[in-house]
């Protein structure tokens, strides 16, 4: 642990004293942004235009295209780990060999690779996040130790919330790397099957034919009765490997998951960001003004609470469909907002207690007793310890959110067609699940529980790390313990 | 768990009973504390002893141990906490640290009450205080239904409580800080026990209520003829209420004395700061005096004395012998006045070496200490 | 000296440059009550009620009392962290609880608190450097460089060493944490601290630093303390005067050492004799006050003290009653009050209504009980017995009416007035100063330093 002797100086000095640390973290994230440059620039730019591009007026959208076209340009650009360099398309020759794949392997094993090197790649992030941590607070951090040390010491000895962890982060590399992970792509396999197209090896005519992917789909659907299947980890008969089989319709069920996974992520985040956010705001104006502030917010968040929640959003995403908004992300934006519009008052109820608490320290009586503005002392002194509460809650929300919108999509109420979800997986393999063709619901349906038990896990896990009275055997319980409770 | 029969002091002029006919009797006690990162030894070898009717006062200051004595003679002392197997708590002639849970109720209640320093977390909120009463009644004496109510109602009317036929079945929040400690002390009462255990029972309590308190737990020691074993902070408390004195620091007993002798003739340095740091002692005084830095956490074994770095008169061996308690010379008048220090300055008729010598060998007698300075220290 | 921050004459809060000795502040008939709560109806919680002192430019003046006298409250009212609600509080010209805008900003400036309970004081997750230049910060003072050397002088200044800037409170012992309160109340050189409570949370060891450290500083820097305590002995050590509060009122006010040698009223005897003395062979001679205090509710019409005063002046022609009657009639008086208070659910209320009995039918035992053996002559029986009569049907309060018009004295019925007791301007309520009565010291156990 270095110690940078003159306490005066600001981060910035620091910084510039002694840049060595600093400068092999940013040389390291820029080498492993520049690898992947054109996936992650396809993740920012199409994530917008996905949501909101076709709702934009006449001349933005002008605007709004060339943006596109540049995000396109740059999505272009030679990435790693893309289908382009490790490609798991190809056809096998009679000899057994195979053409067109990665290195000559097997479609399975390339894509094997690749997901391999995809998910070791959203590792090392990972570990970057880390060690950038720890630069920071043994070079450039003035305080030798800070709570957060201490919460992050907890949160890696708690065993449940690192698995929940690990959870989220394959998740998370499945949304954001979906384009690559996917054995094909959405566009090619699932949104525009005829305008692409496939090689393969037709043995009768023993050449090398192109055919729609469209066609081949149509080759290639599980439906359950005796020989139309396509199940995991099997080919088809066009030599396409299928990691979770293939839906009614032929097209790739992993693809499908994979995108679905995007716009579950997506909704999520948005709802929640919706949803925290007016749940922090109320809550800290709740505990701070109390009074009239807490009782015109109590009515009205229990007027929304009265009502059913996923009734109302039935309601409401009928109402609304066919309007602008609905065809943003084909229903994805509407969810989010209803979600979000819904879900405050149960994540206000949850952080107004800790606010209340909070808001009852001293220190608070003693900012204003010097004349801090409420805004800073709402920020300062009392969202430092309503933001832990919060993520706990927002953590379990989330899954609640994910689950919530695969049933409506399940029930045809949700993001329409062709934008993948995964409740509308669930719901085609819905008549199929007695027969061979079980995959097609209970994969999606198990990923489901995966990610929402994940969720929970972090969520206890965060919960045991910011609070130290929890039942985790801390030193600071036994502490209080041996001192005989203070006396 | 057979006690150390081979007591330190014995041959050093006791107490005027001897040592078996005292109510409770603890020696060598010694409750540690098991945390990730190290084990507290919040009592390290303490030793003393409460005879029937008389009130020992236990004083310290937060961090000496006292609460935790008090939790050990209980039985409440749970993991990640436990005492140690030299440890020995003998109540009316029976040892207590071997026994079971469900041995140490019988135990508790009957023989050995004890009253906590918040009565609002010891009464339970959803159930009426007669209720509460009601239950230890139940449980201890085999009363229940009206029986069980209207002894209730007479304890109640016992400590002071008006009005209590109303008050019985009232809930602990309609009861002001004073009324609930006295309905916690007719609850330790209900049982009619032997020894009262009192961990600073008015502290939280103004101080014209606590007169009140104080002048009841009198009455009631006379009533009853209890033996109370009273722990405070407070000296002033200490010298209304105790007929002896022990003085905790860091886990350790540092002397014992009747009261009048110990506030007459404080010997140990730290009882001694403690005395002068009280403003009511210093009338008139300009600054008052102090006793620099903090209470340690003891933290390993005593290997020299813990007061040591803010005792005013340490010298080299107090930092590498471990102080006993040896007594120390009465001034007042009191017959078998049994005054002990743990301090290498007494016993005060011998030289340094020869004190030092002496300190050193009855840790090794006890296995206290695990100093091996021997004769070579000065 | 010389000060880079904003200058104070600009905002015309010229009281406080008075000479030392004059009085820095004026509170008259100062008033703070809390609403019940309640939506509807529900009395307010007076918790300061009615209160009359001046604060003398550097002294230290000690308001001590029990819990529930207010003094708490007074000291938040007066650096305006709660709202009066009537009286006022003068400083030279402005009348402080009227403050708004920039005067209220100066008046903050210059009036700081130091809290009481060093565990909750301070914002965990902020840096003692933080915590100490957060009030410079609000108050835009210097340069930033300039207030992080401040704050580092601050943290000398109070015992604590400059590399614990950028130490959490975590880090630190209860006494290190009140000095670090201390220092943040410094920080923008004040002239008027209000510390509640500073030393109750403390060790003894380590209150006799903390109070070292307040006297030490209010001699180098020139403070004004209002020193809110409940522990008479710290308070004779430091203060030079005290007024003494119970029930949002204060009772006496006068300088330390005659008040604790000689105190005149009946709540400070009775105040100073609880407090034990830490020394085995003294005497126990001691006032025991009976019951509890009255609610701020609703307290008592008449003197505050009279529900539990150990020397109540007896009405007219009921010389003769003997001594032990008297206390039963007081005892009474006080169980139908405690009824009156108590809650009753609503089953209770419906059964009370239809006329069955209910836990509150036992007024006529708790008669027995108090009167049983005693001979009641006519004028105290009959009152008694209506008394009795009226609660027995759930009327508590027309019983307490009854018996304060037939048995109540001077002391029930009206408010006492602030009599000057000596030559040092001590002032005490009660009516037994007027001269048709008995001195309190001339009544009861003796008590004080003095006596």
């Amino acid at each position: 642990m270095s110690v940078v002797d003159d306490e005066d100086a600001t981060l910035r000095e620091r910084l510039t004293d002694e840049p060595g640390p600093a400068l092999r973290v940013f040389a390291v994230v820029a080498a492993l942004v520049a690898v992947e440059f054109g996936a992650l620039a396809n993740l920012v730019m199409s994530l917008p235009w996905d949501a909101v591009g076709t709702a934009l007026p006449g001349f933005v959208q002008g605007v709004a295209a060339t943006l596109a076209g540049v995000g396109d340009a740059l999505a272009g650009l030679p990435t790693l780990l893309s289908r382009s360099v490790i490609d798991n398309a190809g056809y096998q020759l009679p000899s057994g060999e195979w053409e067109g794949t990665f290195m000559g392997l097997s479609p399975a094993i390339a894509w094997a690779i690749r997901v391999v090197l995809i998910y070791a790649y959203g590792f090392v992030w990972l570990l970057v996040g880390w060690w950038s941590y720890l630069v920071y607070r043994d070079n450039y951090r003035h305080a030798n130790w800070a709570p957060v040390d201490d919460m992050v010491g907890r949160f890696r000895n708690h065993s449940w919330g690192l698995f929940g962890l690990a959870i989220i982060f394959a998740f998370v590399v499945l949304a954001v790397f979906a384009p690559a992970l996917g054995p094909t792509t959405v566009d090619a396999n699932i949104a525009d099957p005829y305008l692409h197209s496939i090689e393969f090896y037709n043995e009768e005519t023993g050449s090398v034919e192109e055919m729609y992917v469209g066609d081949a789909n149509g080759d290639s659907q599980s439906r359950g009765q005796g020989g139309e299947n396509v199940g995991p980890l099997s080919y088809d008969q066009y030599d396409r490997f299928h990691p979770f089989g293939t839906l009614p319709s032929g097209k790739d069920l992993f693809t499908f998951m994979a995108a679905g996974a995007r716009v579950s992520l997506f909704i999520g985040v948005a709802s929640l960001a919706l949803a925290g956010g007016a749940a922090v705001v109320f809550a800290l104006a709740t505990a701070y003004y109390k009074g009239l502030v807490d009782l015109g917010i109590v009515i009205t968040s229990d007027s929304i609470q009265a009502m059913p929640q996923l009734l109302v959003i039935m309601l409401a995403s009928f109402v609304l469909s066919g309007t602008w908004l609905a065809n943003l992300y084909n229903g994805g934006v509407v969810l989010a907002l209803l979600f979000g519009l819904t879900g405050w008052p149960g994540l206000w109820r949850a952080v107004r207690g800790p606010a209340l608490q909070v808001s009852e320290r001293e220190w608070i009586d003693a900012a204003k007793s010097f004349g801090q503005r409420p805004s800073v002392t709402m920020r300062k002194h009392m969202l430092p310890y309503v933001v832990g509460y919060l993520l706990i809650y927002a953590s379990l929300t989330l899954g609640g959110v994910i689950i919530g919108v695969a049933g409506l999509s399940f029930l045809g109420l949700g993001i329409n067609a062709p934008t993948p979800e995964w409740g509308r997986a669930v719901s085609a393999g819905q008549p199929y699940v007695a027969t061979p063709s079980w995959h097609i619901s209970l994969l999606p349906g198990i990923l489901i529980v995966i990610v929402v038990t994940g969720f929970n896990a972090l969520g206890d896990g965060i919960r045991d790390a910011i609070d130290p009275q929890s039942d985790v055997d801390t030193g600071q319980q036994d502490q209080s313990a041996a001192a005989g409770g203070g006396a | 768990m057979a006690a150390d029969s081979s007591r330190p002091d014995a041959d050093a002029g006791t107490a005027t009973e001897a040592a078996d006919d005292r109510l409770l009797e603890v020696e060598n006690l010694q409750t540690v504390f098991h945390t990730e990162r190290e084990t507290i030894r919040a009592v390290d070898g303490i030793s003393f002893g409460i005879a029937e009717g008389e009130t020992l006062g236990l004083v310290g200051e937060s961090g000496s141990g006292k609460s935790v004595t008090a939790r050990s003679i209980m039985g409440l002392v749970d993991s990640p906490g436990e005492l140690l197997p030299d440890s020995s708590i003998r109540f009316d002639g029976r040892e207590l640290t071997g026994l079971s849970e469900k041995q140490y109720e019988r135990v508790r209640g009957g023989g050995v009450a004890m009253v906590f320093q918040d009565p609002l977390s010891t009464l339970n909120p959803v159930y009426t205080v007669g209720n509460q009463i009601e239950e230890a009644l139940s449980l201890h004496r085999g009363l229940s239904g009206m029986d069980a109510t209207e002894k209730a109602i007479e304890l109640l009317e016992d400590v002071g409580i008006p009005d209590a036929a109303r008050r019985v079945s009232e809930y602990p929040h309609e009861f002001s800080g004073g009324m609930r400690q006295r309905a916690v002390i007719a609850m330790a009462l209900a049982c009619d026990p032997d020894l009262l255990i009192c961990d600073e029972p008015t502290t939280a309590l103004d101080v014209t209520i606590q007169a009140q308190i104080l002048e009841l737990l009198a009455e009631l020691q006379e009533e009853h003829g209890l033996a109370i074993l009273f722990i405070t902070h407070d000296m002033g408390v200490i010298a209304e209420v105790c007929d002896r004195v022990a003085v905790m620091y860091a886990g350790e007993v540092v002397e014992q004395a009747p009261v009048v002798e110990l506030f007459e003739n404080p010997r140990h340095p730290y009882t001694r700061g403690l005395l002068r740091s009280i403003p009511s002692t210093q009338r008139g005084a300009d600054r008052l005096e102090t006793i620099e830095g903090e209470v340690p956490t003891p933290n390993a074994p005593a290997t020299d004395c813990r007061f040591a770095p803010r005792c005013p008169e340490a010298f080299d061996a107090c930092r590498e012998v471990h102080p006993e308690p040896v007594p120390v010379a009465a001034e007042t008048a009191d017959e078998g006045a049994d005054h002990s220090a743990a301090c290498l300055l007494y016993p005060e008729n011998e030289t340094r070496g020869q004190a030092v010598e002496r300190h050193t060998s009855e840790g090794e007698t006890t296995g206290a200490g695990a100093a091996d300075s021997g004769g070579d220290a000065r | 000296m010389s000060r880079p921050g904003p200058e104070r004459e600009a905002t015309g809060l010229a009281g406080l440059d008075c000479a030392p000795g004059e009085a820095l502040l004026s509170v008259r008939d100062l008033r703070t009550y809390y609403d019940s709560g309640e939506l509807i109806g529900g009395q307010p919680v007076k918790a300061v009620d009615g209160v009359s002192f001046d604060v003398r430019k550097g002294e230290t003046l000690g308001i001590v009392g029990e819990s529930g006298c207010g003094k708490t409250t007074l000291g938040r009212t007066l650096v305006r962290l709660e709202a009066a609600t009537g009286g006022e509080v003068r400083v030279g010209d402005d009348d402080v609880t009227q403050l708004s805008g920039e005067d209220l900003q100066a008046w903050r400036r210059n009036a700081q608190v130091v809290f009481q309970d060093p565990e909750s004081s301070l914002n965990d997750r902020m840096t003692v450097g933080e915590i100490v230049r957060e009030p410079l910060d609000v108050h835009d003072w210097g340069t930033p460089a300039e207030r992080r050397a401040r704050v580092r002088s601050l943290l000398e200044k109070v015992g604590l060493q400059e590399e614990h800037y950028y130490r959490y409170p975590h880090q630190f012992s209860g006494g290190q944490r009140q000095r670090v309160g201390i220092a943040r109340a410094l920080a923008l050189e004040p002239e008027f601290v209000v510390l509640d409570e500073p030393v109750s949370a403390l060790d003894v060891s380590v209150q006799a630093q903390i109070l070292n450290l307040l006297m030490d500083l209010q001699e180098e820097l020139g403070l004004t303390y209002l020193f809110i305590a409940h522990d008479l002995s710290v308070v004779e050590h430091i203060c030079d005067r005290v007024a003494v509060m119970y029930l949002g009122n204060v009772m006496e006010l006068g300088p330390t050492e005659e008040l604790f040698d000689d105190p005149a009223n009946p709540y400070t005897r009775a105040l100073l004799s609880a407090v034990p003395e830490p020394d085995p062979t003294a005497e126990i001679d001691r006032m025991t006050l009976r019951g509890t205090p009255p609610s701020p509710r609703d307290p008592p019409t008449g003197c505050p003290f009279s529900t539990r005063c150990p020397v109540k002046i007896r009405p007219d022609g009921f010389e003769a009653v003997d001594d032990e009657t008297w206390e039963a009639i007081e005892v009474f008086r006080e169980t139908l009050r405690a009824r009156g208070r108590a809650e009753r659910s609503l089953s209770e209320r419906a059964r009370e209504f239809l006329g069955f009995e209910t836990r509150f039918a036992t007024v006529d035992e708790v008669v027995d009980e108090l009167f049983a053996d005693r001979e009641l002559p006519g004028s105290v029986r009959e009152p008694v017995e209506r008394a009795s009569d009226l609660a027995r049907d759930g009327d508590e309060d027309a019983a307490l009416e009854h018996l304060r018009a037939e048995l109540g004295s001077v002391c029930d019925h009206e408010q006492p007035t602030a009599h000057g007791v000596d030559a040092t301007g001590r002032e005490s309520r009660c009516h037994r100063h007027d001269d048709e009565y008995d001195e309190p010291a001339a009544v009861g156990p003796s008590v004080g330093d003095a006596e």
